[in-house]
């Protein structure tokens, strides 16, 4: 059980980074960017290009991962965004799911297929109890939560953090007291890509990166913001950490003594969740009045 | 010097003209009301003034500067006050905040004039009797705590020309007097306004000029009580009488 309990832990600490900002994203410019997992997988590639390939210390290819996400994701706004989102929201639904494509198509030209893990070998393990933890993985946890407290200050104790959630609440408003909403609107998708490639970073750091990762990074994240409440950025976060738990436990649990659910649905806990909150609950389990930051 | 002139400003949105040929001067300091039909385009011009529409033709000039493509965010740090007509504030954040927010928006140096943001919100909040609120959401007000929070925020953030769109839809007749109030104060601070607003009466009383938009066009302006008089208002909001 504490095992299970630390998988989930780790899992949605990773969910939760891709999730935040997906969630950032739709409550400020109200579009889903359905690239965003292969966002984070170029993120922990190019961190494992520049510390594998290119012999760089771990901590400046982690910069430039980082880095590497802000600026694809600042490019994705300006031509895959930008041009499309006041016209229709549905529309950068399509174009982001070309540029997914395009994407899968560049990280198998420039990866290729085979497992790539940033830090390879084995992991120096801790016993907790009946339950093991890598290092890394207690890092990984850690850091999210770092991450999460430091964003959840500037969110709600510093003027940036409020005219970010001033335009998430009345857009019209916000431009009106003389708030730059689209100087906002292009920092909140580069620091989703920044949170999505910090995703890809841990993966490739905890696990290994492999291309299919990306299309269930975004269904998670996607299941966590339709779950959390469309656009409420803690909801999100929360339910990254629940959809995890749920699906460690949906396959580690040995049900009634008889059986155990196949790990191959694990990544149906998800869908599962987007189509029972599509049909019961809508609008998710945390929204109030508006979208809320 | 009109502190605002308007020439010529024509909207067309899908071969749809919404204004047309929209020509008046605003001086500083004067109170205009903004009257005319449901879809005469009174909403639409705030819209053109605030920099959210972009005219097809005409040109807007604030304080002697030709502001037509100023984005509304630039055209708010020049001085223009906008009240929304369906509540601009900020529901899930604190009265405090949603002051806090507006003062931290302005131009630098503006803020710094102000000096301690804790207690120009203070005083922002006691104008508005909303103090007893300061932590609360403002999702929670009436619509008419609303309003007032929305109007004392917006006079606070040191505009000159404010954009107020019916400020006593959805309150109620008691706040309706308190809304009524703080737009006096506007005008004894020599603050311009435009008000968009259904209220005839409410309207003769605070305004020194109306202006009538009937399907995008001026068709009168004058002083409350000529225009509230006048053949052609009547026409504007009943039809032509068909004995005449």
């Amino acid at each position: 059980m504490v095992q299970l309990f630390i998988n989930g832990l780790i899992a949605g600490s990773l969910g939760a980074l891709v999730a935040g900002g997906l969630a950032l994203v739709y409550g400020v410019l109200g579009v889903f960017n359905l690239a965003l997992g292969q966002m984070a997988l170029i993120g922990g590639y190019s961190t494992w290009w520049l510390h594998q390939s290119l012999h760089l210390p771990l901590s400046i290819s982690i910069l430039g991962g980082l880095l590497v996400g802000a600026l694809l994701a600042w490019l994705t706004f300006e031509i895959f965004v930008n041009p499309f989102y006041r016209r229709h929201r549905f529309l950068p639904l399509v174009t982001t799911i070309a540029l997914s494509m395009i994407l899968d198509g560049a990280i198998l030209l420039l990866f290729q297929e085979r497992p790539r893990s940033i830090v390879p070998g084995l992991k120096k393990m801790v016993q907790m109890g009946d339950a093991r933890i890598s290092m890394e993985q207690v890092g990984l946890i850690l850091i999210t939560f770092v991450l999460l407290a430091s964003f959840a200050y500037v969110l709600h104790s510093t003027a940036f953090g409020r005219k970010i959630r001033a335009v998430v609440q009345h857009e019209h408003a916000a431009w009106s007291l003389g708030i730059p909403a689209h100087i906002l609107h292009r920092l909140i998708f580069i620091l989703s890509g920044v949170l999505a490639a910090c995703g890809g970073i841990f993966l490739g750091i905890d696990q290994n990166l492999t291309p299919i990762f990306a299309f269930p990074l975004t269904i998670k994240a996607y299941a966590a913001i339709i779950a959390g409440g469309k656009g409420n950025f803690w909801g999100a976060i929360l339910c990254a950490y629940l959809i995890a738990f749920l699906e460690q436990f949906v396959v580690g649990i040995h049900w009634f003594g008889l059986f155990y659910v196949p790990a191959g649905y694990q990544q149906s806990v998800a869908l599962v969740f987007i189509i029972f909150f599509l049909l019961f609950k809508p609008s998710g389990l945390f929204v109030r009045s508006a979208r809320a930051a | 010097m009109p502190i605002l002139s308007l020439h010529s400003i024509s909207l067309t949105i899908q071969n749809h003209t919404i204004l047309q040929d929209v020509s008046f001067e605003v001086e500083e300091g004067e109170v205009i009301g903004l009257i005319g039909p449901n879809g005469s385009g009174k909403t639409t011009l705030f819209n053109v003034l605030s920099g959210f529409l972009q005219p097809t033709q005409g040109s807007i000039t604030y304080k002697e500067q030709d502001i037509t493509g100023f984005i509304p965010s630039r055209r708010a740090q020049m001085g223009i006050g906008r009240v929304f007509q369906h509540f601009g504030i900020f529901r899930e954040m604190t009265l405090e905040e949603n002051v806090l927010v507006a003062l931290e928006a302005m131009p630098g140096e503006q803020r710094k004039s102000l000096g301690d943001l804790r207690e120009v919100v203070k005083a922002t909040l006691a104008m508005a009797t909303l103090t007893d609120h300061a932590k609360e959401k403002a999702g929670s007000l009436s619509g008419g705590q609303m309003r007032l929070l929305e109007i004392s925020r917006t006079l606070k953030s040191g505009n000159d020309l404010f954009l107020l769109d019916e400020p006593t839809a959805g309150v109620s007749p008691k706040m309706t007097h308190q809304v009524a109030g703080a737009i006096e104060a506007l005008k004894k601070e020599g603050k311009t306004v435009l008000i968009i607003e259904h209220d005839l009466p409410f309207i003769s009383k605070i305004c020194d000029r109306v202006v009538v938009l009937d399907v995008g066009q001026v068709v009168l302006t004058g002083a409350p009580d000529n225009v509230r008089q006048s053949k052609e208002l009547q026409e504007v909001y009943f039809g032509a009488d068909p004995t005449t």
